[in-house]
């Protein structure tokens, strides 16, 4: 398990732990990786950030259309052996998205339940938002590199 | 089954005294599919944890080469969780305090399971 933010790790074990998932991730809506459990590959974790931030965005905009009236909340994928669910909540730092693949050992309902908990164990547990640094055009690859090495271990 | 048939179920096993309320469970996602008079209950919450138990319970009679599970009894200082296997993935679940008639609960629980197709 690999985070950026520290007071995220222990909701993030609890939820791995208590809901079986095998794969899970924290971003923020736009797609920034905040913690990861079971990816090996960088580009993995990215390829899969950008697209639950999709997905997530195009259920939103679909909700918008239909006046659902908010956003749908979650999205799952239920595979034959694997299932993907992809939920957003509200945090002090901004709207963040789980992702999270569970296999036969969970279910649907299981990861649900786990994911309400973390969501809100994250909401209570997160420091007063700072302000936001700009990243600079020769200081972004730095960052960028910083980023990878604190979800990695500098593989 | 139509959904009627199936609430009118679920509102029968809830007129036993003791009985909290009831619920028809998909074990295969933990879901809720139905359900009757659950007030200050979470009956997300009960279907997804007694769909893991009922899979830890599958788990552990595949392990011990035992037939699977019809049923599980699950009790607490509280009172307790009943689950019935219907046709699968369905599992008619009841939650009961301890005022409950269990015999009954249980003979009713496994009639109607069997209906719930």
């Amino acid at each position: 398990m690999r985070v950026l933010e520290p007071w995220v790790t222990d909701p993030l074990v609890e939820f791995v732990r208590e809901s079986s998932a095998r794969v899970a991730l924290v971003m923020t809506s736009s797609g920034q990786v905040i913690a990861q459990h079971g990816f090996t590959r960088s580009l993995d974790v990215m390829a899969a950030a950008a697209l639950g931030a999709g997905i997530l965005a195009t259920t939103s905009e679909l909700a918008r259309l239909m006046e659902h009236g908010g956003d749908f909340g979650a999205v799952v994928h239920q595979g034959d052996r694997e299932g993907v669910w992809l939920g957003g909540f509200d945090t002090p730092r901004g709207r963040w998205i789980a992702l999270a693949v569970f296999g036969r050992e969970s279910s649907i309902g299981l990861v649900r339940l786990f994911f309400d908990r973390f969501a809100a164990q994250v909401s209570a547990a997160a420091p007063p938002p700072v302000a936001v640094r700009e990243v600079l055009a020769e200081g972004f690859e730095r960052e960028l590199d910083q980023s990878l090495r604190a979800l990695f271990g500098g593989t | 089954m139509s959904l009627e048939r199936w609430q009118q179920i679920l509102r029968e096993i809830t007129g036993v005294p003791g009985v909290r309320g009831a619920l028809i469970v998909s074990a295969e996602d933990g879901l809720v599919v139905a359900e009757s008079a659950m007030e200050h209950v979470a009956t997300s919450d009960v279907a997804a944890l007694a769909a893991a138990l009922v899979v830890r319970a599958r788990q552990t009679a595949h392990v011990a080469h035992g037939a699977p599970p019809r049923s599980v009894h699950l009790a607490a200082s509280g009172g307790v969780l009943l689950a019935m296997a219907g046709p699968d993935p369905l599992w008619l679940v009841a939650l009961a305090d301890s005022r409950a008639e269990l015999g009954r609960l249980r003979v009713l629980l496994g009639d109607f399971a069997v209906s719930l197709a």
